[in-house]
């Protein structure tokens, strides 16, 4: 019997495997651990995923490298086999991302430090929200609980707003390329949003690792319109985070310090009428008891002035009595008037009776 | 959020908290501060009638990110 084996040439077997490759394969995560890692001419990525089982070569783009990678990290690549034209076979690898709690930490701190160096997260780099913003941007998944505690916050707050928003995925593979479209857009509007507001609810490290990609945190750094960002619980701490121009710690906290509270607004209005009363009042008391004062020293200078004059008088009134006959009469002398002279007629006056007598002699003393 | 005159909110805050400063400060005559009062008083209800009537416009863009 004939055989029926197919005979191909070698780059038509290289091919047929390929497209067997691709049937059998269309899209395919494997998880391993990284090793020999290394980057060619600074745009090819070449390296090995292993596990105890066995170990398969890789390679990739730098541009498609989103996160730092090192020997020894797991993680987890999306990748097309491929049979090259040399016989070797290896992945063709579209997107790695850490995987496991140790590797996403790793990543993330190595990025940390990467984009610390070129001072992206510097506070100087930090830019103030408008106290009162009219227009604002919002990037989110509009199903997300995040999401509707912003809008529940943002209305009860102030809700004076416009508020465009850009619905992107905000976890998975995709979600930072979404959000870099989304930071572009409105970057390139005439009328420029105000604030551009990026937000997500909680989730675990994984759901939030979108937020650490290197070309989303560029992004968030290098926005025209001021970044502020309300991703995962308090405690979660992402690079996009670190980039932004205010951070906040939940969704519902990014809608408290986006705008300022009515109910708080209008209590410091009353407070201020208040105040004005208030100060009218105090203004009003001074002045009248400035009035007082004024009309007391017065009074004061006038009683001075009486009291002086009074004793003045009361002096002249003295040396007038004083001078007063009738006080020396008072003290038992007598007052003699007339002719003195031998023969002469006299009158004597004391205090109670005036005497007629003759003067018998007069002598020199 | 803004008035006949066209004045926003915080325009007509700053006024009333420059009225503030005005009360307690050493241009302050009794006989300008009834004008004055009045005028606080005036911006008051409008700042509270301003806030009362606030509402979020709301827009969610069509725009597809999830493609180039």
């Amino acid at each position: 019997m004939e055989n029926q084996s197919l005979r191909v040439s070698v780059g038509e077997f290289i091919a047929l495997t390929n497209q067997t490759l691709e049937f059998a394969y269309p899209s395919i995560e494997i998880e391993g651990e990284v090793a020999s890692f290394k980057v060619n001419q600074g745009k090819f990525v070449f390296f090995d995923l292993k596990d105890s089982e066995g170990s398969v070569g890789c390679f990739m783009m730098v541009f498609s490298l989103r996160i730092p990678i090192e020997d020894g990290m797991r993680v987890i690549v999306r990748a097309n086999p491929k049979l090259t034209k040399w016989g070797k076979f290896s992945l063709t690898v579209q997107a790695i991302r850490p995987s496991g709690e140790g590797s996403l930490k790793k990543s993330f701190e190595l990025l940390k430090a990467k984009l610390a160096a070129e001072g992206l997260f510097a506070p100087e780099r930090k830019r103030l929200l408008p106290a009162m913003p009219k227009k604002i941007a919002v990037i989110s998944s509009v199903q997300s609980a995040g999401y509707a505690d912003f809008v529940k916050i943002l209305g009860e707050r102030w809700g004076a707003i416009d508020v465009d928003v850009a619905t992107v995925q905000v976890q998975g593979e995709v979600a930072p390329d979404q959000m870099i479209r989304a930071l572009n857009y409105f970057n390139e509007q005439e009328a420029l949003a105000e604030v551009i507001v990026l937000i997500r609810g909680g989730g675990s490290a994984d759901d939030l690792s979108a937020f650490n990609d290197e070309l989303l945190v560029r992004a968030v750094a290098s926005s025209r319109i001021p970044v502020i960002t309300g991703i995962g619980h308090e405690t979660d701490e992402s690079l996009c985070d670190l980039a932004a121009d205010v951070a906040a710690a939940t969704p519902s906290n990014a809608a408290q310090l986006l705008v300022p509270d009515k109910a708080d607004i209008a209590h410091r209005v009353r407070q201020s009428l208040r105040q004005i009363v208030h100060k009218t009042e105090g203004k009003v008391t001074t002045h009248q008891a400035e009035s007082q004062r004024a009309l007391l020293r017065a009074l004061e200078k006038i009683e001075q002035r009486f009291e002086h004059q009074n004793s003045r008088y009361q002096q002249r009134v003295e040396l007038l009595q004083a001078f007063d006959p009738r006080s020396v009469l008072e003290r038992g002398y007598a007052m003699v008037r007339g002719d003195i002279a031998r023969g002469g007629t006299i009158e004597i006056e004391t205090r109670k009776q005036v005497i007629h007598a003759e003067v018998q002699d007069v002598r020199q003393k | 959020m803004s008035d006949k005159n066209n004045q926003t909110i915080s325009e007509k805050i700053e006024q009333l908290n420059a009225l503030v400063l005005w009360f307690e400060g050493e241009e302050f005559e009794l006989e300008e501060a009834l004008d004055k009062f009045e005028h606080a008083d005036k911006l008051a209800k409008e700042i509270e009638t301003d806030l009362d009537s606030f509402k979020a416009k709301l827009t969610v863009l069509k725009k597809d990110f999830s493609k180039e």
